[in-house]
């Protein structure tokens, strides 16, 4: 590899790395906002920012270094008790990062290059509140050997005593103590007063302290850097020694230990510390694209491996049926694991919206707080990846009309400060992701008149509540009396809905008039690969999620006639409502004396789905259906069976929610997804091509 | 890394080599408190010892203070390598937690 790609690596290499702690910063400082007294968000900052500044200068990026030193700076002043954190500071820094964020990208293909003029204005104004004194050249800081050599040899006490957990996190005490000793000349005293007797001593605590006199050119700043990463987690105090004046004799003696000890430190580690940073070995960063390839090459190997079963079933050889076996055995163990490495936790993706309440919140003259649950919940990294669009128009929706200005919802007696929450959980094979606020709901009325008005429904048309609300879905649909920046123009839901669409998910929307509004968004927990279970009814397949299936249970026809005909089961006592496929798609097959019934889980309760045969569990690949079939909501898929025939996977949930809709209506007959069935042929053969018999 | 142990009914002689650090510093202990609770001398050689981290000395330290004390043996084998006598001295421990070397 070339010298310049070396160096394009270990750039996009920290990009990546700033482009997370940029998260972790932003999290801080809204935190911070809520805490201002909270030294340890105030040193996570500032680690933040000095790693972002001390990485950037390493790997060329000196205007972002620059830039970051006086933020730096600005959060060293706080950490020293010169400065108070304030919402001012908070919203520079919140900006800051905004024109870091920019910078970072620059090169990279960043859409949006870093604003000069508001970088200029960011830290005229951080200026003005730390004050001139606090803000030294960055170069000095940047560039600690200059200073050490330049300035007066000076004297400093320090007292170092690590805190019960500085072990545990890798510190070493010891390598502390000599790079310390890279600053100057150092004396050291190991003090021993805290060690306990040996039986109630930790092993893995450290009870030693040090007292120490530095003599050193550098100054309090650069000792304490040395500290840094442990700060929070020791005693650490730096004062200047008494009497400690210039010494001419000592000076330059002291600045060559100090320029020999940064050499040492730069050949070893390129000015890095080893604890810099935890040990990644243990870990990896592959690009999305990579796996995306590897997850498209495992679901191929199930549709062959399929294949395999197929065939070795069809040539009853025990040899090849012993291959196939250890083949499929393999093959479901590479498909778990691939499928568990695009499982990531939805947390990063919730906490980046406490950024967009807090300014929403600012912009709006609002007070609200974003309370998060769930946030530990893993789903497919695609899913995620396009969840950022509905989230931020659901939240932005919520703050603009559906949390109260502070006057309505003080003269309804509510909290002055309004609450979104978001939520994550799962549900079968599915993750709800829940948008709630408690502000003043949804006048279903307006809605309405507003959908009469742009002709969606009839005057005289009988909407439910939950149709009523998916009208809010509708392109262009708004019931905002104005347009603000935020939102109103009727764009939003309209994305939400496509977005989800696109991800095969549902959108349920309840509302209380005067208490708050939920939405939720029920999506797939992966678009890739599903464990399945097939069965068939007639000539056609259908695979069924198997995370949603309960049971199989036989149905007679005694036990038909005994329930008169409904369609409900007995069982163990429980009685349970079931969907005949046969019905429900219009099939026109001789119905077997005995059917199955698949017992399923749906958020409706337990349903049955009625079907000739259950032809066992399979590794389904999920294939789209494309635009044509996009309508059809009880089917979220196809995959291709080992003999290359094709089966509709069946979503539970719509397919009970639609039966009972259709029951309701007593329209329960043949559905469209007949017409999908058909399209595809007998046994689903795609070669063929029939029209719709429904 | 390692601890060696080497035991009769009236002493134990425990060996650190190479790196002896928090890793190993849960076994360390174990060993000290059983042979000084057994009421053992305990001989502690450093011969094969490259690194020991503060988690070790502050141990050695501990143990030494307890035989003292229960007036048991607690000694060093052999001299301490120069590579760790010069680490202690830079860590501020001017006086090794064991003074007595056994010759």
């Amino acid at each position: 590899m070339s010298m310049a790609s070396n160096a394009d690596q270990f750039k996009q290499s920290f990009r990546e790395e700033a482009r997370e702690i940029l998260v972790d910063l932003e999290a801080a400082l809204l935190e911070l906002n809520e805490n201002a007294g909270d030294k340890e968000l105030v040193g996570r900052v500032f680690r933040g920012l000095h790693t972002i500044k001390g990485s950037g200068a390493m790997f060329g990026f000196e205007d972002l270094a620059t830039f970051t030193h006086n933020l730096e700076t600005a959060f060293d002043e706080v950490r020293n008790g010169r400065l108070e954190i304030n919402s001012e500071l908070i919203d520079l820094t919140l900006a800051a990062l905004d024109q870091i964020k920019a910078m970072l990208e620059e090169g990279a293909g960043g859409a949006v290059p870093a604003d000069a003029a508001a970088c200029a204005e960011i830290l005229t104004k951080v200026r003005r509140l730390t004050g001139p004194t606090a803000h030294e050249p960055a170069g000095e800081k940047a560039a600690p050997k200059t200073a050490a050599t330049a300035g007066p040899v000076r004297e400093w006490s320090i007292r170092f005593a690590p805190g019960p957990d500085l072990m545990l996190n890798g510190t070493s005490p010891l390598m502390l103590l000599r790079e310390l000793r890279q600053l100057g000349g150092l004396s050291v005293k190991a003090s021993m007063a805290a060690v306990p007797p040996l039986s109630e001593l930790d092993p893995e605590r450290c009870y030693v302290a040090w007292e120490m006199v530095l003599a050193t050119a550098v100054g309090r700043d650069a000792i304490r850097d040395v500290f840094i990463f442990v700060e929070d987690h020791c005693e650490l105090s730096i004062e200047l020694a008494a009497g400690s004046g210039v010494d001419p004799a000592a000076n330059a003696a002291v600045a060559d230990a100090t320029a020999r000890g940064l050499d040492e430190q730069r050949s070893q580690g390129g000015g890095r510390r080893t604890y810099d940073k935890p040990d990644n070995a243990s870990s990896l960063r592959v690009p999305a694209a990579k796996l995306d390839q590897f997850v498209d090459l495992v679901g191929e190997l199930v549709t062959v491996q399929a294949r395999l079963s197929e065939l070795a079933a069809r040539r009853d050889d025990p040899e090849i049926a012993e291959v196939s076996e250890e083949i499929e055995r393999l093959t479901s163990s590479l498909r778990e694991n691939s499928m568990n490495i695009r499982m990531l936790p939805i947390r990063a993706t919730f906490e980046k919206f406490r950024r967009l309440v807090h300014d929403l919140a600012r912009d709006l003259g609002k007070d609200v707080e974003l309370t998060i649950e769930g946030a530990d919940t893993e789903l497919d990294k695609t899913v995620i990846d396009q969840l950022s669009d509905p989230l931020m128009h659901l939240i932005r929706n919520s703050m603009d009309h559906g949390i109260e200005p502070r006057d309505r919802r003080a003269a309804r007696g509510k909290r002055p400060t309004a609450t979104i929450h978001l939520s994550a959980r799962h549900s079968g094979a599915s993750v709800l992701i829940g948008v709630s606020d408690d502000g003043g709901g949804i006048d279903a009325e307006a809605v309405r008149s507003r959908a009469v008005e742009k002709g969606l429904v009839a005057a005289d048309a009988q909407l439910t509540e939950s149709e009523t609300f998916a009208l809010l879905f509708q392109p262009g649909f708004s019931t905002a009396k104005q347009v603000t920046d935020v939102s109103g123009r009727g764009v939003g839901m309209d994305v939400v809905r496509q977005r989800v669409d696109s991800l095969r998910g549902t959108i349920d929307v309840a509302s209380i008039p005067g208490t708050g509004t939920s939405v939720t968004l029920r999506l797939p927990l992966t678009l890739a690969i599903i464990d399945g279970l097939l069965v068939s009814v007639g000539d056609a397949c259908f695979v069924l999620p198997l995370a949603n299936t309960l049971e199989c249970i036989e149905l007679t026809r005694a036990d038909v006639e005994r329930a008169n005909g409904k369609h409900v089961a007995n069982v163990r006592g429980v009685i349970v409502p079931y969907i005949r496929l046969r019905e429900h798609f219009n099939i026109h097959t001789p119905r077997p004396e005995i059917e199955q019934i698949m017992l399923v889980e749906t958020e409706g309760g337990r349903y049955g789905f009625v079907v000739d045969q259950v032809l066992g569990d399979c590794q389904t690949v999920i294939k789209n259906l494309g635009r044509f079939y996009r309508h059809v909501q009880v089917v979220s898929g196809a995959t291709i069976l080992g003999n290359g025939t094709v089966a509709l996977i069946l979503d539970p949930e719509r397919l009970a929610a639609d039966a009972v809709r259709l029951g309701k209506r007593g329209l329960l007959r043949g559905h469209s997804a007949a017409g999908v069935a058909s399209r595809l042929g007998p046994g689903g053969k795609r070669e063929s091509s029939q029209t719709n018999a429904a | 890394m390692g601890i060696t142990l080497t035991e009769n009914e009236a002493l134990s002689a425990i060996g650190l080599e190479e790196t002896v650090d928090i890793s190993s510093a849960a076994e360390l202990k174990a060993l000290l408190v059983k042979s000084l609770s057994a009421g053992k001398g305990v001989r502690i050689s450093l011969e094969g010892a490259a690194y020991l981290d503060v988690t070790a000395i502050q141990l050695l330290w501990a143990a030494e203070r307890e035989a003292r004390g229960a007036g048991v043996g607690f000694v060093l084998e052999g001299p301490i390598p120069e590579r760790i006598s010069a680490a202690l001295l830079d860590a501020g421990f001017d006086k090794f937690p064991i003074t007595e070397c056994a010759k």
